[in-house]
């Protein structure tokens, strides 16, 4: 072999081993997009399931008649629907129970208005440190004043949209007056019911009697004829098959 | 010539070590993957409860509250699911170390502010019982641990059994050892 041949072959060979290199890198070029792009669908897939399966209901139509029992507590329940019994154990404070309203609590009202369930408030103070526990007394307090079932959970509702902070002072007197108003409270006797703390004691008192009469192992705790929901009550549709299935 | 004289030795030692290294790789993979998938699952079932569980540490502002509450499951089981099958191996243990530092720092935090919460991992409101205690210190061991692994990871990826393997996307020193230094020496 001449050496002319020799350097013209190892040229060839270098050029081939390069356009080799080089195609490879494209491969691995193409294969990285495709297999980011994969795993970008499978992301929003994902999130797009997980967002789509815990969707908040929406309050359609009217809410079933309420009604605020002597104890305190409220019941909302179509004329004639004694079951299944979906109790909700409730602190106006806690953070958890905001939570659960905002997820679920549409759906106990539409379980309700369609004749499916018979649900009932409790509402207590499982604080025990400031100013947590002055803050769940004023606003669980207040809503005592009322005495009409409509205005109760108008006011509940708005209670847990002006939810302050674990740290703040918050449901001031003239923010829970004003909430009453908005919510239809229009008797004089309402104001001064809310400011005086009126209610302070016997909602301590019933709130003693549930806690120990339940054990409860805090708020929100949601009760489906009696057997704690637990994680269940906090996924809409899940909480929705729940009851459904305890009415057949 | 003197490339294979010097080259073999060294890569006789490379093949005593390398297999031994890559299969801890892979052990990591599986760990840190696995307790990933296992949290994220145990959490993109109920999201209102795991952004209740991120707003009990009172670190976050609201907004950003909802937004881990929401995306952190369904990353830790992405993350998990590419640590697991060895897929884009050293940014998914990158973004995996990522996280574990995040939790250290939340618990550390959480920890030191005197606040009793359940960490939330592993699914939960983050509330504790009546007479539960938390269990910071363990919480704080196993996460240190996974930071561990992920440091593991990203320093020897992709490991045995990995899809990067497979897919030629596992970096380019692996083709090039000793076979084609011999090769080439023919002349």
């Amino acid at each position: 072999m001449s050496k002319r041949t020799r350097e013209a072959s190892a040229k060839a060979r270098i050029a081939a081993q390069r356009e080799a290199l080089r195609k490879q890198e494209q491969r691995r070029r193409m294969t990285m997009v495709v297999t980011v792009a994969v795993i970008a669908v499978v992301a929003i897939a994902v999130g797009w399931w997980s967002i789509a399966q815990s969707a908040s209901e929406k309050v359609t139509g009217n809410l079933a008649p309420i009604s605020i029992q002597e104890d305190g507590s409220v019941v909302m329940a179509q004329r004639g629907v004694t079951a299944p019994v979906v109790d909700v154990y409730e602190d106006f404070q806690c953070p958890a129970c905001k939570q659960f309203e905002e997820t679920s609590g549409s759906t106990l009202k539409n379980l309700a208005a369609e004749g499916k369930a018979k649900v009932v408030y409790h509402v207590i103070t499982i604080f025990t440190d400031e100013p947590t526990k002055s803050n769940s007394l004023r606003a669980a307090s207040a809503a005592r004043c009322l005495t009409e079932g409509s205005q109760w959970m108008a006011f509940h509702d708005k209670i847990y949209q002006g939810q302050p902070s674990e740290t703040a002072v918050g449901f001031t007197a003239d923010q829970l007056v004003k909430w009453g108003h908005e919510a239809g409270a229009g008797a004089t006797g309402f104001d001064s019911c809310v400011r005086g703390e009126k209610n302070v004691a016997a909602h301590q008192e019933y709130s003693s009697k549930i806690m120990s009469a339940l054990k409860l192992a805090g708020t929100p705790t949601i009760m489906l004829d009696g057997q704690s929901l637990e994680d269940t009550a906090f996924v809409p549709s899940a909480l929705r098959e729940a009851v459904l299935n305890a009415a057949k | 010539m003197v490339q294979l004289a010097s080259g073999r030795p060294a890569s006789g030692r490379l093949h005593s070590v390398r297999p031994a290294r890559s299969w801890v790789t892979t052990v990591a993979r599986l760990v840190l993957g696995g307790v990933l998938i296992v949290a994220g699952a145990l959490k993109i079932g109920a999201p209102a409860l795991s952004v209740e569980a991120v707003r009990a540490y009172q670190l976050l502002p609201d907004p950003l509250v909802k937004i881990v509450g929401y995306g952190l499951p369904a990353l830790e089981i992405i993350v998990g699911v590419l640590l697991v099958i060895g897929l884009l191996t050293r940014p998914a243990a990158v973004i995996a170390g990522v996280l574990m530092i995040a939790f250290v720092v939340g618990i550390s935090s959480v920890w030191a502010r005197g606040l009793r919460i359940d960490c939330g991992c592993f699914g939960g409101a983050g509330t504790l019982g009546q007479g539960e205690d938390p269990h910071y210190f363990r919480e704080l061991l196993r996460d240190f641990g996974l930071v561990l692994c992920a440091s593991w990871i990203v320093m020897r990826p992709p490991g045995r059994f990995a899809m990067d393997s497979a897919l030629g996307l596992a970096g380019t020193r692996e083709p090039y050892l000793p076979g084609d230094v011999e090769g080439d020496d023919e002349g």
